[in-house]
């Protein structure tokens, strides 16, 4: 088993304001889907941290509280570089101020990523990334997701 | 209760959804779509490209659970979906995969990048997550979306069409007429009608609007980029944010490099509007045969939807039918025609000089050192110009042209009225000197104020 290494330039990449997309499932394995607004790394520990919306997150929030089984995509919309990583949550706490100012650098560059797309900033504008819940989660493992050959592979794991 | 007719926008692909799947052992896997497909009020498909975890994970649980977003108002859906079956043959697989490759072929990645199979999903649930937007502000009141047309305006227009096209007498009649009627009825600004040319491998432009000069001749190889695509396959391809998909194209051509993959092919460029956000383009199909392929763009996303799709589809079949049928009866009429008049007065003598040049590599004629044309109507305009300075004949047939082995024409359907539309046009504009101009059916006149000098070579 190799070891899940966060390089400077990997954490720099998570925290860039790219998209964030939480995974989870439930008892019966029926899985849901989040966005997430912001995400703090600790390299050392190999811990990370993921915002979500309090809005249309509830059942992504039942479902780690009852098992805790995580799933993150990063994805960048200007050339699709996709990373995923897995683990298992270690606590979920309401956001405080310091966490909302991640969040609000994070959704002021995940804005600006979007122009390109041509979706109205004003429109971005109205999402309400406040309340929010801060999911602080044990990383296992971590895939290389950009669409293509090789799609899927485990680029380290972790125990 | 939302039905999945009403996320149409949703499926567009401008904001990417994402796809949520479980394994056995209760590990998720969350992951974007490329492109979700409507089956019916029940059921959506989606395309796998590549064997991945999400293929694997429904194979093994076939939950999944998929959010939506509307680019417009950017509401989220969350959708809760049942693995069915996967399909890897037949119009719905056919549909998703020609959509995809016209897509690679745009980007150079044919081969590379295909659609493995079209996964079928039944839908359990639609929810519209709430609270998640704030209320509209003055300053996105205006970004709301317009009201679509209603049933009873497409109506109209679709009958306005059909009476437009009923009346034009001639294929130049009936292309003009076509895009005037799109144009007019429903706002098509940039519209474009190709059709095969002699040897069927490429697609010329005869008719088009909103492009200046240069959408008449632009050509495009069977197979190629979108229009191509769509003349291969004989399926329509609606996309709807252009870069957005072209990017994708290209993310994965990065990543076959990195695999081992050789550099890819150069990108093809679209015929068209450069900054194109949303193109549709439908084949004309006359009894399985292509007639030719009409395409359609927008500078904004979005602009095509399922409806616009339907409605062309049903124009473009009664086009196809006009354009057989205008051929058939050219050829029948042409029959009985009687040809042969001697050019009265001959060429001028003491105008300006036209120097023509005939390259017989590529059957290309150049006019002043300028490419004019070439193929069967560069053929075509050397067998008249020949005719004219050897015999001082100015006056020509359909059917002479049809008959004259050297041109090679096939013995029916050989799209010649077609071939002569885009003479007449390339030299209207690129040698206005000399004019093509119809008589009766199935004849025309050469005319012209200059001196020709006639030259013949191997290759340039």
């Amino acid at each position: 088993m190799t070891t899940l290494v966060l390089t400077a330039e990997l954490v720099e990449y998570m925290e860039s304001g790219v998209s964030l997309l939480v995974g989870s499932r439930d008892a019966s394995l029926r899985p849901a889907s989040a966005r997430a607004f912001g995400v703090e790394i600790n390299a050392p520990d190999r811990t990370a941290t993921v915002f979500v919306a309090a809005a249309g997150s509830e059942t992504t929030l039942r479902n780690l509280r009852d098992n805790g089984q995580l799933a993150l995509t990063f994805s960048r919309p200007i050339d699709h570089r996709s990373l995923q990583v897995k683990g298992r949550v270690l606590s979920i706490t309401e956001t405080d101020e310091r966490q909302h100012r991640i969040q609000d650098r994070y959704f002021s560059r995940w804005s600006e990523g979007l122009i390109f797309t041509g979706l109205p900033q004003a429109l971005l504008r109205r999402v309400r990334y406040y309340p929010s819940y801060a999911l602080q989660f044990q990383l296992e493992s971590m895939f290389d997701q950009t669409p293509g050959p090789g799609a899927g592979r485990t680029t380290s794991e972790t125990r | 209760m939302i039905a999945l007719a009403d996320l149409q926008r949703c499926f567009a692909g401008v904001i990417p959804s994402i796809i949520t799947t479980c394994s056995r052992s209760g590990v998720p896997n969350v992951t974007y779509l490329s492109q979700i497909f409507r089956v019916d009020e029940r059921r959506i498909a989606l395309s796998c490209q590549f064997f991945n975890k999400t293929k694997q994970n429904v194979a093994e649980n076939p939950f999944a659970n998929v959010e939506l977003i509307d680019p417009l108002t950017f509401q989220t859906y969350d959708l809760d979906l049942r693995y069915a079956h996967s399909e890897i043959s037949g119009p719905l697989f056919e549909k998703m995969a020609t959509r995809i490759q016209a897509i690679a072929s745009h980007t150079g990645m044919l081969g590379v990048f295909k659609l493995l199979s079209a996964d079928v999903y039944e839908v359990l649930a639609i929810r519209e997550v709430e609270g998640l937007l704030g209320p509209p502000t003055a300053d996105n009141e205006a970004d709301s979306e317009e009201a679509p047309m209603s049933l009873r305006t497409e109506l109209r227009a679709l009958s306005v069409v059909t009476e437009r096209l009923r009346h034009a007498t001639d294929l130049d009649g009936l292309l003009s007429t076509l895009l005037d009627a799109l144009r007019d009825e429903l706002s098509f600004e940039h519209a474009m009608l190709l059709l095969p040319d002699e040897t069927g491998k490429r697609l010329v432009s005869l008719a088009s609007r909103g492009y200046g000069e240069t959408g008449i001749g632009a050509e495009v190889l069977v197979g190629d980029g979108l229009i191509g695509t769509v003349a291969l396959t004989q399926q329509t391809i609606r996309i709807s944010n252009v870069s957005a998909s072209l990017d994708y194209g290209r993310a994965i051509g990065r990543k076959a490099q990195d695999h081992g993959a050789g550099a890819p092919a150069a990108e093809i460029p679209l015929p068209g509007l450069p900054d194109a956000q949303s193109q549709l383009a439908i084949p004309l199909l006359a009894h399985g045969r292509l007639a030719g392929v009409l395409a359609v763009e927008s500078k904004s996303q979005l602009a095509f939807e399922e409806w616009h799709e339907t409605f062309l589809d049903v124009i473009g079949h009664q086009l196809a039918i006009a354009l057989e049928n205008m051929m058939l009866r050219a050829e029948a009429e042409e029959a009985q025609a009687v040809t042969q008049t001697a050019l009265p007065t001959g060429p001028a003598k003491e105008a300006r000089v036209l120097r023509l040049c005939f390259y017989r590599n590529d059957d290309c004629v150049f006019v002043d050192d300028e490419y004019l044309i070439r193929n069967l109507p560069g053929r075509i305009l050397w067998k008249i110009l020949r005719s004219f300075v050897d015999s001082s004949r100015a006056e020509f047939s359909n059917r002479e042209l049809r008959l004259d082995p050297t041109l090679g024409l096939p013995p029916v359907k050989d799209n010649l009225e077609s071939r002569l539309i885009l003479l007449r046009k390339r030299l209207e504009q690129k040698c206005p000197e000399l004019r093509l101009v119809p008589k009766c059916r199935g004849q025309f006149r050469l005319e012209t104020s200059c001196t020709l000098e006639l030259t013949e070579k191997d290759s340039a």
